[in-house]
């Protein structure tokens, strides 16, 4: 367990307190699937393990959360792979109802001209597909999923919602896209979403996309808890270094990070993740 | 018990391409398992940037490359027609976006001059063929500037990456695939009606490619060509609108995930038209699963290395641009990190006649002796002054 989540980010990866929304945000070439891997992992692991004596057989089973993802840009199977990795199966918790996925990727923009045959609200392995770039549509598929889950307590991660306001066209703005997350952040205990901050897209604002890439992040960063920014090391590439990770308040923090810090990690060619401090 | 593994692994599939009985991934005539995690791979018909990704020794099926372009040279669709004619002697499917049935005239025939050297070569190659999965490998720490001879076996049937001369053309004897051109622009033609939302080249495209993926034997390997996207030449001022161009990359990496085993994608963008700091080619780099970007260099003697006249004076040597790797399919969506990927050193590319483009670490040349004797005088002198 310690060695699949980094000790260091362990505060940070626990179930977020309530209504609470967390934000990671990634640049081109330091990516946050290994992060998102680890929440799930976190989150839909074993909560008794590492702590077994504090805790009596009650208050484990209570503290049991699901999880839905709502991937844009990735494959059901890159996260079972990922998750797999890190002893995860997510086949089998979706089975039990603690895992649903949403595929935003397959069909979100060929679904439409596909024919009725390929066009499936839930394909082979039972999980949704998003079949437009609507927001309506992400609304209510992913109601649906947060309908089914039976704990208590719902996480919902966001991958990439900000490619739906960029490629979806014209008639997409953050402010809807920012209103949809809204409500759905009003069914769920709390929200995880990963954003993409590249320089080019949130600082120019010069066409629409970027201004609108931008309101969205900027409003997002406000609105959050805790915000964990990966980007690449500022002096070049390392051998033993990946990125870094700058841990900050959000805009609404009630104190999950008691400090602004900034840590090196580095991801292994077999998926094991480090996080260290700088000098370590 | 690895070892075993892998030694397995190569006798399977070198009888089955030999026989062509196994319809399975490994006997795909042009694929072979990744030394770094067994993943099938594909050669993109260059061998110095097969062995620049990640350490998978070729392009890992189901990903895509987007390699974007400085200025008004084409060493991006060198590249792309070196993958378009790899992909047709080794009998894969070509898809090509915007361009014209005339172009297959441009692609490099196959390289059948033996050198002099070829006699160390083939014998490195036949050690090579008891380990090929190591010779990757071995390659990191070396210098990359010499192309791996994949399995040069005499059959020819298990080369992994062909060799082609630019000065020939691929004649129809070597074409074991199919190309398929898909046109961008039609001639505006009163007869045709429109087809409503569908007329959009994209979409047109992504579909004909999701029906012949859908009908397609498993065992095939597709790829998809798009050259220069968004050139003005190519491209009508509607299909240049950040959405198109953005759903249509969605689309294609769904079916890039769709088809793992299947289908690869290599793209070229003219960065000249869409800079690196505009909000929509950083989104068309998220898309896709790898970018490189080529910065050609004026040929003049400030940046070019002086010919060693002494040891190798081949024009072919000489650096003709930078390459920058942004990010490398796999390797940067697990994370990136390991020993595998690239290692943040410089790159440089040249051009050479048999060899395609050759993308090497670059490398300062030692400052020759002339030019040390230019120097010197005036270094002496403000000596003798101290």
């Amino acid at each position: 367990m310690a060695m699949r989540i980094p000790p260091l980010l362990e505060p940070y990866l626990r179930l977020p307190p309530e209504s609470s929304l967390i934000v990671l945000t990634h640049v081109l070439g330091a990516s946050t699937n290994w992060l998102v891997q680890r929440y799930l992992c976190s989150l839909l692991g074993n909560p008794g393990r590492g702590v077994a004596n504090e805790n009596d057989q009650h208050a484990t089973a209570d503290k049991e959360c699901s999880v839905v993802l709502v991937s844009f840009m990735r494959d059901y199977g890159f996260w079972k792979e990922g998750a797999g990795r890190l002893g995860l199966d997510l086949d089998a918790l979706s089975q039990k109802r603690r895992f649903s996925f949403v595929d935003g990727l397959s069909q979100l923009f060929t679904g439409a001209s596909g024919d009725g045959s390929r066009a499936k609200s839930r394909d082979a392995s039972g999980q949704r597909v998003l079949q437009s770039s609507t927001l309506q549509d992400l609304r209510s598929v992913v109601s649906q999923a947060l309908a089914e889950r039976t704990t208590r307590d719902v996480v919902l991660i966001l991958d990439n919602p900000d490619l739906l306001l960029s490629a979806a066209g014209s008639e997409m703005t953050a402010q809807a896209v920012r209103e949809t997350l809204l409500d759905l952040r009003e069914t769920v205990s709390s929200t995880i979403v990963t954003l993409a901050v590249d320089e080019p897209l949130v600082s120019a604002q010069t066409t629409s996309l970027e201004k609108e890439q931008a309101s969205l992040v900027l409003s997002l960063a406000h609105e959050a808890e805790l915000l964990l920014s990966l980007r690449l090391l500022d002096t070049g590439t390392a051998r033993d270094v990946s990125g870094v990770l700058r841990v900050t308040h959000g805009g609404a923090s009630t104190g999950l990070a008691s400090e602004e810090r900034e840590l090196l990690y580095f991801v292994g060619g077999d998926g094991g993740t480090r996080v260290f401090e700088r000098g370590q | 018990m690895s070892f075993r593994k892998r030694n397995t692994v190569i006798n399977t599939s070198a009888t089955a391409t030999a026989t062509q009985t196994k319809p399975e991934n490994v006997s795909a005539p042009g694929v072979r398992p990744s030394p770094h995690d067994g993943r099938s791979t594909t050669s993109t018909g260059t061998a110095s940037l097969d062995s620049l990704l990640a350490g998978h020794s070729g392009l890992p099926l189901g990903t895509s490359l987007l390699v974007e372009e400085h200025g008004t040279t084409d060493f991006a669709g060198v590249l792309l027609r070196y993958c378009a004619a790899e992909g047709l002697v080794q009998g894969h499917q070509v898809h090509m976006l915007g361009m014209h049935e005339g172009w297959r005239a441009e692609l490099p025939g196959v390289s059948t001059d033996s050198k002099t050297s070829s006699k160390s070569e083939t014998s490195a190659s036949d050690k090579m063929k008891i380990a090929w999965r190591y010779e990757s490998l071995g390659s990191v720490g070396a210098p990359r500037d010499t192309p791996q001879k994949s399995i040069n076996a005499s059959s020819g049937s298990g080369t992994f990456c062909h060799s082609f001369d630019l000065t020939k053309r691929l004649s129809p004897v070597d074409v074991k695939g199919q190309i398929g051109f898909h046109p961008t622009m039609s001639m505006p033609s009163l007869t045709r009606q429109p087809q409503g939302l569908s007329s959009s080249p994209f979409k047109v495209f992504l579909g004909d490619i999701a029906v012949k993926l859908a009908n397609a034997p498993p065992s095939g390997v597709h790829r998809v060509l798009v050259p220069n996207l968004l050139s003005p030449t190519l491209y009508s001022s509607s299909a240049c609108r950040p959405e198109e161009v953005l759903q249509f990359l969605h689309g294609l990496r769904a079916l890039l995930r769709q088809y793992p085993s299947k289908l690869v994608a290599l793209i070229t963008l003219p960065l000249s038209l869409y800079p690196r700091t505009s909000g929509l080619t950083r989104w068309m780099e998220h898309l896709c699963d790898g970018v490189l970007e080529l910065i050609p260099l004026q040929l003049d003697p400030v940046h070019a290395p002086p010919p060693d006249a002494k040891s190798e004076s081949k024009s072919e040597e000489k650096t003709q641009g930078l390459l920058k790797v942004h990010s490398l399919p796999i390797y940067h969506e697990k994370g990136g990190g390991g020993t595998e990927g690239h290692t943040g050193e410089d790159m440089a590319f040249s051009l050479s006649r048999s060899r395609g483009l050759i993308i090497k670490p670059f490398v300062l040349p030692p400052m020759l002796e002339d030019e040390e004797k230019e120097k010197n005088p005036a270094s002496t002198t403000s000596s003798i002054d101290f």
